[in-house]
């Protein structure tokens, strides 16, 4: 049996999956078809006779465009633009050293028999270049010609013009020739082309690593190992995931504990220990020995597979930019065109010898490229960058309202802290039985029968045994240890009082207090670094939880920042709120259902890792990394970005402005308007990479665990 | 000067067999993964070498 992987671009609705299903089912060697709409996608599992080419075959008959995954789609169109540069640049070397000599020539009255063969050496150059390296531009323009004008049209009109009028005076003999400008243009246009879509392939490449997952797994049936196909694996089966295998489902771990690499999800390079049971996630990678894992979600709502989704949405939204740009350039090609032609009809008037060099440098120079790149780059580099530490856009527009953010409200537990609480002090009453260690190994012992995350703070039970264990649910554990009533538990289960300290677990012996345990949230290791980026940005950091005035104001004095306490999440969104009515711009990042109001209200909504699904549906933000140190990292690239794009806007068209005039005014030849033209454009490509770099600091803080 | 008249036309043979060998190194994957070889010395099993 073999199994193909086939994305169906277009395949949108539930419809469209069952024609597809249909249309598969009734092929015969195919044995069963697993479609993920939401990835556009559809796994087969088929005979080794039948080849996947009658598959996509079948697909398209059914109206649609399918091909197969993990075709090398993507390197051979970089190949070929590579290619395309190359010929471009290895021309250009040799005409621009025959254009000195022509240039040198001209002063000089060289004898015409040289001009003439350093003309047709041009030439013969330049034929490749035209004909095979600038063809994209050809092509382009030609297709936008049904569409709208888009950037390729004066492009290739600048090329084709030039060109022609050059090989016309070559052959003629007489008049001067641009195949300079011409090489010079299309080898420095293609640079920055190639730029482009080396900063779109690491955008992808970083968005891949969450969607790449193998297709099949081993799955343990009855103590038999056999391989499946992951769409296949039901939740509740055991799947074996072999030495330096990828986990295929999310699941609880069986007995082996496991080393895993979890940086497909949280870009954390730091591997990470899992001890039996505990959760692990599809998509990490085994780095120690084999293990076994019961599956409990199906491989498409696997947490990978949800965040894929999220990013996929971010990248939908992408276009609207592009398209935003494009516009501009639709609108500015049609007026490029006509200044073209204005130049030319008025040059004729004037001196018909300089109307076509004067047409041929406005049309040049006037090249919207620039203008149509600076946005559109910026924000594919800046989402680089962000998934590299860890953090997903699920929309683009976030990275502009960094600029004017200035306030954020953090939640205090599970996103300034850690869920798991710890132990920190043991206060025992005068007259207590006992001494420290004897009294949590008995808590201990009666803890390990609970569920309670508090339960989690005590260690394994040292000599200490309980029989008669009962567990009640929100309140402690009772049982019978050296023949007393033990009790462990909040203090109203113990004593029948509240506590007047607020301790939260306490552990009586017959009804009277005989320890009390003290625990807390660990704060997040680079928290305190995290909030103090944030003021250093001029963001107001305020904490906000739900939790007691007391819990909260010891962290929040710890960490040097303002609190709100005790919030229903109605009140945390009325906190929002008035700081929205104040003119602030409020980032809400939060984890808990309880924030998913705020959040909604919020203008940027961010959502750490460990969030509910609701949270992680509704944020823009999602911080997969355990660092704090993300949060700072986003308002920096998203300023840098915001930046960088005016820059790139200012740049463009103070370039236009100043250019197009002195082009239609015959004051630049075409060579100057070819190199001003393609190293703006350069220049606004190169300035876009910049954010790819690092910010600093914020990149080696250690890992939270 | 006659002597470009020989090199002119040399000149564009020189350029055509660059071209040739820069398409030929293209269409056989040398320029594909240009970041990924800083990273081979750490990589401790992936060494074609070792078998």
């Amino acid at each position: 049996m073999t199994l193909s992987t086939i994305s169906v671009g277009d395949m949108h609705c539930a419809g469209c999956v069952g024609k597809v299903e249909r249309a598969l089912a009734a092929l015969d060697g195919v044995l069963a078809t697993h479609v993920n709409a939401a990835r556009r996608q559809v796994l087969v599992e088929h005979d080794d006779a039948t080849d996947p080419a009658v598959l996509l075959e079948r697909i398209e008959a059914a109206g649609f465009h399918p091909h197969l995954t993990g075709s090398a789609e993507h390197s051979d169109s970089q190949r070929d633009l590579l290619k395309r540069l190359g010929v471009a640049g290895l021309a250009m070397m040799q005409v621009m050293m025959a254009a000195i000599a022509l240039y040198a020539g001209a002063l000089d009255e060289m004898a015409p028999a040289y001009r003439r063969l350093l003309e047709l050496a041009s030439l013969v150059f330049c034929i490749p270049v035209v004909s095979y390296s600038a063809m994209p531009f050809f092509v382009g323009a030609l297709r936008s010609w049904r569409s709208g004008l888009n950037m390729d049209v004066p492009i290739a009109l600048a090329i084709a013009c030039a060109f022609s009028v050059s090989l016309a005076h070559t052959l003629s003999g007489s008049g001067d020739v641009y195949y300079d400008s011409v090489v010079m243009f299309t080898f420095l246009l293609l640079t920055a082309r190639y730029i482009d879509d080396r900063l779109k392939q690491r955008f992808e490449h970083s968005n891949a690593r969450l969607a790449a997952m193998p297709a099949e797994a081993t799955v343990i049936e009855n103590g038999i190992r056999r391989r499946a196909a992951i769409a296949a694996i039901e939740p509740g089966s055991e799947v074996w995931v072999g030495e330096g295998e990828q986990v295929p489902v999310d699941g609880l771990l069986g007995a082996n504990p496991a080393v895993l690499d979890e940086s497909a999800l949280t870009g954390e390079s730091v591997w990470v220990r899992r001890a039996s049971g505990e959760q692990v996630f599809a998509g990490t990678l085994n780095q120690g020995a084999g293990f076994s894992l019961i599956s409990n979600a199906p491989a498409d709502r696997s947490r990978i597979a949800q965040i894929a989704d999220l990013a996929n949405r971010a990248q939908a939204e992408k276009p609207v930019v592009a398209q935003y740009a494009d516009r501009i350039a639709g609108y500015f090609v049609p007026v490029v065109l006509m200044l073209a032609g204005l130049t030319w009809i008025v040059w004729q008037q004037l001196d018909p010898s300089r109307a076509f060099v004067a047409m041929l440098t406005v049309l040049v120079v006037s090249c919207p490229c620039a203008l149509s790149l600076a946005t559109p780059a910026a924000i594919t580099a800046a989402m680089t960058r962000l998934r590299q530490v860890g953090v997903v856009l699920t929309r683009s527009s976030v990275l502009e309202q960094m600029r004017d953010l200035n306030a954020a409200l953090l939640d205090k537990t599970g996103t300034l802290t850690i869920h798991t609480p710890k132990l920190v002090a043991i206060d025992l009453p005068a007259g207590s039985s006992l001494d420290e260690a004897e009294a949590l190994d008995v808590a201990a012992a009666l803890q390990r029968h609970a569920s309670h995350p508090l339960a989690r703070a005590f260690p394994e039970p040292q000599a200490a045994r309980v029989e008669d264990v009962t567990v009640v649910s929100g309140a402690g554990v009772s049982g019978r240890w050296q023949g007393h009533d033990v009790r462990v538990g909040s203090s109203e289960f113990c004593t029948g009082t509240p506590d007047p300290d607020a301790y939260r677990v306490v552990l009586s012996i017959d009804g009277v207090t005989a320890a009390r345990f003290a625990l807390a949230d660990p704060v997040r290791a680079d928290a305190h670094a995290a909030i103090a980026a944030l003021k250093r940005a001029g963001i107001a950091v305020t904490m906000v939880s739900g939790d007691s005035e007391a819990r909260c104001a010891s962290l929040a004095r710890e960490l040097d920042v303002p609190f709100v306490a005790q919030q229903a999440p109605e009140t945390k969104l009325e906190v929002t709120r008035t700081l929205q009515q104040r003119g602030d711009r409020v980032l809400v990042l939060g984890d808990g259902i309880n924030d998913v109001p705020a959040l909604a209200a919020a203008d940027v909504s961010a959502a750490v890792l460990e969030s509910s699904d609701l949270v992680k549906r509704n944020a823009d933000v999602l911080l997969l990394t355990r660092r704090l140190g993300a949060l700072p990292e986003l308002v920096t690239v998203g300023r840098r970005c915001g930046r960088i794009i005016r820059q790139n806007l200012a740049w463009a068209l103070g370039y236009n402005l100043l250019a197009i005039p002195t082009a239609a005014l015959g004051l630049m030849p075409p060579w100057v308007a070819a190199l001003g033209m393609a190293s703006s454009s350069t220049l606004v490509m190169l300035n876009a990479a910049r954010l790819l770099g690092g910010t600093g600091a914020e990149d080696t803080a250690p890992e939270d665990r | 000067m006659e002597i470009l008249v020989l090199l002119i036309p040399l000149s564009l043979l020189l350029v055509g067999a660059a071209a040739w060998m820069f398409l030929w190194a293209v269409n056989n994957g040398q320029f594909d993964a240009l970041d990924r070889h800083a990273f081979d010395i750490l990589d401790d099993d992936s060494g074609e070498e070792k078998q």
